[in-house]
């Protein structure tokens, strides 16, 4: 487990209410030991992500917090509950996946704080980081490598068979690709969640419609190959996996059980 | 007014239901479920997305010139039916509706019309 991960299920156990700052990379909200929103500055923000559909302007969602919130947003503004759930839902995970691998970053908790788009959905913490793990695997399965995640999208300029099929965030990726903005960026721009993009960009690379990588930025892959790496990405500097393991019988209990485990899942 | 939790219980409401989930089909994450037995949620999730995207590659293989919507799909198997719906949101998705239908007790008509009703309270496209 991260530090933040340990942090977020001592607040869980304790049932807290408020707002954890991680630095500046994002905040999490927590009702009652649950997750009710989070925001992350990699991943645009729910509020943005409604902007960017054109439902209503940044301006007039901050009009909406300070006066009425999600009750009235729903009353006036042109999306159902559902939708607002759905929305929050996506939002959150999405933080979630780039926020909860920050370390290093000293995270401090203001009791009471709430977002005002909370309260449409609650997250049980270890589910949340079972939901980001899963997402960090669907993405190693479609293509192993994380360096497409963090340089600039460019597409082939031509295609090397006769036809393919373009999902939809795909198609969208590749008509706003301007071979300078990467996946995050172009998420950003096309005004979609971060991991669907990313999603979209590595099928794109596993289907071999990306251009190599410039050879100038090969010699730095071999010196920064794990620091350079994004931490959602597994073959990242190892993060430490639970409490350091040392020869007392506690812990060899645990390897025990944990060879046992592997041996269950071959 | 539905939520997207809610709206399960209306789904299973609908004659024969065996069981149910909500999908995100961008990620392939269970959203929803109801609890059967025996069912790992997240797989078979995972596991309907991939189906769902095979289909649309196909679909759009076999039809050039058409931009390929699906509204819903469906299985028959000798035990029962399995419908899946397509909803589109203002914001990701599409978010699908699984539903699976004992056979005998059923009437297919009945549960995609229902599933229709569920699915225009649920989102406003």
């Amino acid at each position: 487990m991260t530090r933040l991960d340990t942090l977020l299920a001592g607040l869980a156990r304790e049932r807290s209410t408020g707002a954890l700052r991680v630095g500046r990379s994002g905040t999490i909200f927590l009702a009652d030991g649950r997750v009710t929103y989070m925001e992350c500055a990699q991943a645009p923000s729910v509020e943005r992500l409604l902007a960017a559909r054109g439902l209503m302007s940044e301006t007039a969602l901050r009009r909406l917090r300070d006066d009425g919130g999600c009750a009235r947003l729903i009353e006036e503004g042109p999306l159902t509950a559902g939708e607002l759930q759905y929305a929050v839902l996506g939002g959150v995970l999405d933080a979630a996946f780039f926020l909860l691998p920050v370390s290093g970053a000293r995270p401090k908790f203001r009791p009471g704080e709430r977002h005002w788009l909370g309260g449409q959905w609650f997250f049980d913490v270890a589910g949340l980081v079972r939901e980001c793990a899963r997402r960090r695997t669907q993405l190693a399965e479609i293509w192993p490598s994380a360096d497409v995640d963090l340089l600039p999208v460019r597409p082939l300029a031509r295609l090397p068979g006769h036809g393919v099929t373009l999902s939809r965030v795909q198609w969208e990726v590749v008509v706003r690709a301007d071979h300078k903005a990467t996946p995050l960026e172009l998420a950003k721009q096309i005004g979609r969640p971060a991991y669907p993009v990313l999603l979209a960009v590595r099928r794109l690379a596993a289907a071999g419609l990306l251009a190599e990588p410039e050879p100038a930025g090969l010699p730095k892959r071999g010196q920064h190959a794990a620091a350079g790496r994004p931490p959602h990405d597994p073959g990242a500097a190892p993060q430490p996996l639970g409490p350091p393991v040392t020869g007392d019988p506690t812990d060899l209990a645990l390897l025990m059980r944990l060879k046992k485990a592997l041996e269950e899942l071959s | 007014m539905l939520g997207i939790d809610t709206c399960l219980a209306e789904v299973m409401s609908i004659p024969g239901a065996l069981d149910a989930m909500l999908v995100d089909h961008t990620s392939g994450m269970a959203v929803a479920f109801s609890s059967a037995s025996g069912v790992d949620a997240d797989r078979s999730a995972a596991a309907l997305t991939e189906a769902l995207r095979a289909t649309t590659d196909g679909l759009a293989r076999s039809c050039p010139g058409d931009v390929v919507r699906i509204d819903d799909m469906l299985v028959t198997t000798d035990k029962g039916h399995h419908l899946l719906r397509l909803l589109e949101t203002v914001f990701e998705g599409p978010l699908v509706i699984y539903v699976r239908l004992d056979r005998e007790r059923s009437n297919l008509a009945l549960a995609r019309h229902r599933l229709q009703n569920i699915s225009s309270a649920l989102t406003t496209k």
